[in-house]
């Protein structure tokens, strides 16, 4: 990763989108990583099978911040099934980082993983 | 005392004169692992080429050697800590060591065990875990400065039987007082295990004058290689122990209706060791003895002090180690902002390696600390000043460039 790209990431990382707890919201899970202290949870809307709305909130870094935060926006619109196809390359894209250091997938994906735990067995919200 | 001159030992490191990402590395890993000296790699290659066998049981000549160097490095070990031979066990590392003892010792239902929250995951999860065998276990706290609460080991308490502490904390560098820890330990007739993994490479121990019971270290943070430690269990307390692992090489005499089990070291050494780390290790200790135990601790307090000195003129971080009476060569810290693993990254950039995240000490750093981990430097004797300014000077350009505005 060059500075320039790291230092774009850290502008998404101060301000990220999708950041907050949804008032109405059908599912939720919290992911943690034990080895850095990473904390979310996720707040799913769904709407016909589809995520209607996503929203996260926690603490991690740059790289597990910011990628949970461009999964949020992409999986709008998609199902649990096409969720559950996701893995690694398709956050690489969507963080605009090929090269993940393997010290670093972890932090990489547990936005992902936690958005699939939760459409998966994740707490039903009381409506 | 002799005056340690780093350039000089560094001829002795290899891995220190390569290049990461471009620059010159800087380690400031040592308390997850030191950096090995030539003498100690280049003695895993003379074993494998000129000793290996099996050693303690066949007699041919190989076996011989290779018995011969294992007790010769027991033997190291045990001057290393002044302790008697027997009372040296090898074991992998320090983890191992600990869960040994949890196993080995003979609590009974109803019988407390002290460890704190200042303890390594090593030196505490053993412990926890024996809660379900219905052992109460106390987990002694920590003040703001990191201190331990030594009221609670002077206050007598009759059904304790084991405390279990550290001498050096991996987080904040605290230095225990474990020879009056022991004292108050043993005035209420309990026993106490000292984990001296963090603490061993950097002073000088002696067993006899902590009294200690048990005594833990891993190799590997002490210039030996991986998957070779040391438990120190004490002579007079070595009756009351039962076997761990069960095998060959730790038996007197096998009938299937009666096991005599051999005395200790033995005792805890149940199948092939790992003898070429074993060899490995006394070489390590004889390197660190030529050196000299003093000399180290007194090169390291310098650096240790010029790196607190500078670091606390910088705004925009926060330090969370360096606060006890005493404390070692580990410099815990955050950048305002950030999270320690990106630190971790932009040091790695310009070839600066440092730790991040929990350091196996979660509920302490959780609850005492209410973060989500640190950035961690830890230093060792062949580190220089100048890579302390090379550490500070790119601490100082992240919190410039990338700290919170």
């Amino acid at each position: 990763m060059d500075d320039d790209r790291f230092y774009q990431l850290m502008e998404i990382y101060r301000n990220p989108e999708h950041q907050g707890e949804l008032e109405d919201f059908d599912r939720s899970s919290e992911g943690y990583s034990s080895s850095c202290g990473d904390r979310f949870k996720v707040f799913i809307k769904l709407e016909k099978g589809r995520i209607k709305n996503i929203s996260f909130r926690g603490d991690g870094c740059v790289v597990s911040t910011v990628s949970i935060s461009k999964v949020c926006g992409y999986v709008i619109g998609k199902t649990a099934q096409e969720v559950e196809k996701m893995d690694i390359e398709d956050i690489k894209d969507l963080i605009g980082i090929q090269n993940i250091s393997v010290s670093r997938v972890k932090c990489a994906t547990i936005g992902l993983e936690t958005i699939k735990q939760a459409l998966l067995v994740g707490h039903q919200a009381d409506l | 005392m002799k005056i340690l001159d780093p350039r000089i030992v560094r001829e002795d490191f290899p891995i220190l004169h390569r290049k990461i990402n471009g620059h010159k590395l800087v380690y400031l890993d040592n308390a997850a692992t030191s950096q090995k000296p030539k003498q100690v790699i280049d003695s895993i290659k003379y074993f494998y080429e000129n000793i290996n066998a099996n050693p303690l049981r066949s007699v041919h000549t190989l076996a011989e050697k290779a018995t011969e160097v294992y007790m010769d490095s027991r033997k190291k070990i045990a001057e290393f800590l002044n302790a008697e031979q027997d009372e040296i066990v090898f074991v992998r590392n320090a983890t191992e060591a600990i869960n040994l003892v949890s196993f080995s010792f003979p609590f009974k239902p109803g019988d407390r065990v002290a460890t704190s929250y200042i303890e390594h995951h090593s030196n505490l999860l053993p412990w926890l875990e024996l809660k379900a065998a219905g052992i109460k276990v106390d987990v002694v706290g920590v003040d703001g400065n990191s201190e331990l609460d030594m009221a609670y080991y002077s206050k007598p308490r009759k059904d304790l039987r084991l405390v279990a502490v550290s001498q050096e904390s991996n987080v904040t560098g605290t230095i225990n007082n474990v020879k009056e820890i022991a004292k108050d330990v043993h005035k209420n007739g309990s026993y106490i295990l000292i984990d001296a993994a963090q603490s061993a490479p950097h002073m000088e121990i002696d067993v006899k004058d902590i009294d200690a019971d048990f005594l833990v270290m891993s190799g590997h943070k002490m210039l030996a290689p991986f998957g070779i430690g040391v438990l120190y269990i004490k002579n007079s307390v070595q009756p009351i122990m039962k076997p761990y692992l069960r095998g060959g090489e730790m038996i007197k005499s096998v009938k299937l209706d009666k096991i005599t089990y051999e005395s200790p070291p033995q005792m805890f050494e149940a199948g092939t060791q790992n003898i070429s780390g074993a060899y490995a290790y006394g070489v390590a200790v004889d390197y660190l003895k030529r050196i000299g135990m003093r000399t180290i601790q007194n090169y390291e307090k310098g650096i240790t002090r010029y790196l607190y000195n500078e670091a606390r003129k910088i705004e925009g971080i926060k330090i969370y180690s360096g606060k006890s009476r005493q404390y070692g060569s580990i410099f815990s810290f955050n950048v305002d902002g950030l999270h320690s693993h990106d630190v971790a990254y932009f040091l790695n950039k310009k070839g600066i390696a440092i730790r991040s995240g929990f350091h196996c000490a979660q509920p302490f750093i959780e609850d005492k600390l209410h973060i989500e981990g640190t950035a961690r430097a830890s230093t060792y004797f062949y580190n220089t000043k100048e890579e302390i300014d090379i550490f500070l000077s790119e601490l100082k350009s992240i919190v410039r460039k990338y700290g919170r505005r």
